[in-house]
């Protein structure tokens, strides 16, 4: 479906609940999908695709909600959705759930956002990109023979429109794609594996790597350290001064921080008391500041929240100190905090909660990193810079963490446990690999532990956001490395029995 | 017209009388969902709120799998078109076969076999979709009115009916129906319960499990001595299906393992390698009653059947779609669904509450943070397990916060490892020796 095409779809379906007096919010998305996977020198999958679909959340006067969604876009489909939408939405209420008014403090918007794409969705052929994918793809297994490699590639396009029942009509566009390498290597009768990737919003990816074969360069690094992290030793377990790499500095703000201030959260939220967010709280020291906010081009770019608001960028920490959340119209109020448009969704078929887009963690206290083509030669160049800077711990292991491959933050106790692809002592001249092992701790004293930046801002680390069950792009970043003093509250690795 | 009606007629003429001779099919195979659900869900104590509505869901849309007349493959995802546009399906294929590439060992679609009986629907979860919808309302009151009085409850229910449709080119159409009823809750995030099958849930097997939740919850209020050395780690159900789900289900896929990805080889299963101690038993099994992974065919139309990946510790086989199978030399074998339909087997299991009789010093890990950031292919595990349940001399004595490291690979073929059944599971517990550390 087209945008207008939908647009039209989301007024009609508005004018089916005009007599009804209470409120609606009517989503309406169509999404294309075109993937492909190769495996070892040979097409996998090649999959081509579309989902369109309709979701209608219904509000009683009195505040009660109902939701009700279809993928059948037939003649009579939203009558039939606002009819079961109000249905649910009066049942609720008389079961006496928890009523919520706050939409209708919603300002009133109408918009429609520009596709950030400069190659729209197929005006590549899919023959073409295929060829393009396979060329990357067999470079690579002849560059790198003692890896099984796995190259994927996706390029999606979503339309939304937003309607409500005060006017709001709000339509844009979220263009998507990455490139993926994933190398499984062995050695010493150990396996490991490594993904890299790069992102944009189109086909412009593939052809920035036909051109400059960074990604390929950093597959085979990777895919390099992961053979030697295969033989290597295990850390024992205990609290080190630490460099994380800005994968991991983006999980540690997005599921540290980011998740325990939005504003559905404050109830069960570290950073949270009694419901509201706890602002003003020294949470890291001076010069620490996270941001939360979509940019342009970005993986997880969002410009409107799929309630109908625009999407704000938040400044959370400024300075060390909580200042702010993600709030969406439902319950910034409550927490605290002020609406910036907070709310995302899977699709048409969720319910938007309060969660972040692109996450940054900046540090004033920047030292400069000279930039390295090559993986071993950059950690080599982070040794000599900290050395020069005098921010190596004399005496003691510097252990520099590569790679992020994924976290888990219980927000309420601001427990987490982040996992690297391995471990590096920067302290030793010989640099010695480590096993991967568990980084865990509390989230306040990880933040509190932050003192420096090395290198300039990377913000392109992406992911899937999984909460609430949904699937929602996530992207985020910070300097190169972050550095961070050993702390009694933040752990690196175990022992095993 | 439904959608499987369109695709069938179109696709049937496009293999038998195409508008152009480039667009000839030579195959082709349908999967199509036809489904409505309903949920509810609980936040903060709070039922039916902004963030959980009661909520209704249609949905009809599947996969076509085509082979071209060249031998050349296209796969798509599909759904009804928006408008009665006689040109849809003509576009359509037109850029399905521009999406076409090599894959000779998947052009193949299997004829079609006689299919076991098994039981995958309950009429009750249709009368829910219908609209005797009370008992997830009631469900909730329940939840809320019996939770202990300071605890914060979440939960959701899901009631899933729908037709499952699958055709091919080589004569097999088949439609079922199927449901689902998915429930869990937790209290404070810290401890909680679930079920999914295909049937609704019995009163006393939610007696039962909300029982054993709140009992985990008044535990874990006390706080217990720490771990040792020496203390036993014993993984919940709930967490042996996690770790199947993250170690043992992509090492027993037989693309991973046919492309070197996985943690075993093709000579390993040859020679029937063990992995495993001789009492462990693993299987996929779709035929089992109104379980989450019961079927009758898969979607590409290869009847259930029971197969065996590990039996008595020796590697079998792994799972096997039609692409696979043909590479691999044998016929298709059954499929997980996820971790439903995979059941992990020891032959001395005893009942839990007799296991845990047994258990002098032991810690009872219900969950942890971070483990689908593991490495699958190693097996290793580094986990951080807040929130688990001491045991000493047999009971359970209070919470404790601990750090697991270890190797599941070697878990499962240590003779130290011993499982444990329970009625609400059908994974088991496994008692193991692992590294286990005060957090």
């Amino acid at each position: 479906m087209e945008q207008k095409e939908i647009q039209t779809l989301v007024r009609s379906v508005l004018m089916e609940a005009r007599a009804f007096e209470g409120y609606v919010i009517v989503r309406a998305q169509s999404r294309r999908e075109w993937s492909m996977r190769l495996s070892n020198g040979r097409f996998e999958r090649v999959s081509t695709g579309w989902d369109s679909g309709l979701g209608v959340q219904a509000f009683t006067s009195g505040g009660a909600s109902g939701l009700a969604t279809s993928d059948v876009l037939a003649e009579g489909v939203g009558a039939k959705l606002v009819a079961k939408a109000i249905q649910l939405a009066q049942r609720n209420e008389e079961v006496g759930t928890k009523q919520n008014r706050r939409i209708w403090e919603a300002p009133l918007v109408q918009a429609e956002g520009v596709n950030s794409a400069q190659k729209v969705f197929g005006e590549i052929p899919l023959l073409e990109l295929q060829e393009r994918v396979m060329s990357l793809h067999s470079r690579l297994r002849e560059a790198f023979p003692g890896g099984a490699w796995q190259t994927s590639y996706r390029q999606v396009e979503e339309q939304w429109c937003i309607g409500r029942t005060d006017g709001t009509l709000v339509s844009f566009v979220v263009p998507r794609a990455v490139l993926m390498h994933q190398g499984t290597v062995r050695d010493q009768g150990q396996a490991q594996s490594a993904t890299i990737h790069r992102s944009g919003v189109d086909a412009t990816v593939l052809f920035e790597e036909l051109k400059d074969h960074g990604l390929e360069r950093k597959a085979m690094d990777r895919a390099g350290f992961a053979k030697a992290v295969c033989g290597a030793p295990q850390l024992p377990s205990g609290h080190y001064p630490l460099i994380i790499d800005y994968g991991l500095a983006k999980g540690l703000a997005h599921e540290a921080f980011g998740h325990a201030v939005e504003s559905d959260h404050m109830h069960e939220s570290v950073l949270g008391e009694e419901g509201k967010l706890r602002k003003g709280l020294r949470v890291a020291r001076p010069g620490i500041n996270i941001v939360d906010g979509p940019l342009v081009g970005d993986w997880a770019d969002q410009p409107y929240s799929a309630n109908g608001l625009l999407r704000q960028t938040v400044t959370i920490v400024r300075d060390g100190v909580l200042e702010a959340g993600l709030g969406d119209v439902f319950s910034a109020e409550e927490a605290g905090m002020p609406v910036t448009g907070a709310g995302r969704a899977e699709s048409y078929r969720n319910v938007p909660l309060p969660r972040m887009s692109n996450i940054r963690l900046l540090v004033e206290r920047m030292i400069p990193l000279k930039p390295a083509e090559h993986l071993m030669d950059e950690v080599k160049a982070v040794r000599e810079t900290l050395l020069q800077n005098g921010e190596l711990r004399e005496g003691e292991k510097n252990l520099l963490l590569l790679g992020y491959r994924g976290g888990q933050v219980n927000p309420k106790t601001g427990d987490f446990v982040f996992q690297c692809d391995g471990i590096i002592d920067v302290a030793d001249p010989d640099l010695p690999i480590y096993q991967p092992s568990i980084f865990s701790g509390k989230i306040l004293s990880a933040l509190e532990a932050i003192r420096g930046g090395l290198g300039e801002g990377c913000y392109d680390a992406i992911g899937t956001c999984g909460k609430g069950g949904q699937s929602v792009p996530s992207s985020g970043g910070s300097h190169r490395y972050l550095l961070m003093d050993a702390d009694q509250q933040v752990s690196l690795g175990g022992e095993r029995g | 017209m439904k959608l499987v009606a369109q695709l069938e007629d179109f696709l049937y003429q496009s293999q038998q009388a195409p508008k152009q001779e480039e667009l000839k099919l030579s195959a082709w195979r349908i999967l199509v969902h036809e489904s409505e659900a309903v949920s509810l869900g609980v936040k903060d104590n709070s039922s039916g709120g902004v963030y959980t509505p009661p909520s209704y869901r249609q949905g009809e849309s599947g996969e076509v799998f085509l082979v071209w007349a060249d031998g050349t493959c296209s796969q798509a995802m599909v759904q009804l078109p928006a408008h009665n546009d006689l040109d849809y399906w003509p576009k359509a294929l037109e850029q399905w076969r521009q999406a076409s590439y090599e894959d000779p060992d998947a052009a193949h679609i299997p004829v079609p076999e006689s299919l076991p009986l098994v039981a995958v629907e309950d009429q009750a979860i249709r009368k829910i979709i219908e609209g005797a919808d009370e008992i997830l309302f009631d469900q909730v009151k329940h939840w809320l009115a019996d939770k202990p009085s300071n605890a914060k409850l979440q939960g959701s229910i899901q009631a899933t009916w729908g037709y499952r449709h699958v055709r091919t080119s080589t004569g097999l159409a088949v439609t079922y129906q199927q449901s689902q009823f998915m429930s869990w809750f937790s209290l404070d995030s810290l401890v909680g319960g679930g079920f999914a099958k295909r049937r609704l849930i019995h009163q006393e097997e939610q007696e039962a499990l909300w029982s054993l939740t709140v009992n985990q919850y008044e535990a874990m209020q006390k706080e217990a001595p720490p771990v040792g050395p020496q203390t036993q780690v014993i993984l919940a159900p709930s967490m042996t299906e996690e770790m199947l789900g993250q170690f043992i289900l992509p090492n027993f896929s037989g693309d991973r393992v046919i492309e070197g990805q996985g943690a075993f080889s093709k000579e390993n299963f040859s020679e029937h390698r063990l992995v495993f101690h001789p009492q462990f038993s693993l299987s996929v099994d779709p035929l089992r009653p109104l379980e989450l992974g019961s079927y009758l065919v898969t979607s590409e139309g290869v009847p259930a059947s029971r197969t065996m990946l590990v039996r008595d510790g020796q590697l079998q086989t792994p799972f096997l779609r039609v692409k696979d199978a043909r590479r691999w030399g044998t016929k298709p074998t059954a499929l997980p669904q996820g971790t439903a339909g995979l059941y992990l087997k020891h032959q001395a299991e005893v009942p839990w509450a007799k296991a845990l009789e047994g258990v002098a010093d032991g810690v009872l890990v219900l969950s942890v943070l971070g483990l689908h950031t593991q490495e699958a292919v190693s097996g290793s595990y580094s986990l951080s397990a807040p929130h688990s349940l001491r045991i000493l001399k047999g009971q359970i004595v209070g919470r404790t916060d601990v750090k697991l490291t270890g190797n599941f690979f070697v878990d499962l073929l240590a003779a130290t490892t011993k499982a444990a059944h329970s009625e609400l599971d059908i994974h088991p517990y496994l008692l193991v020796r692992t590294g286990v550390q005060t957090l």
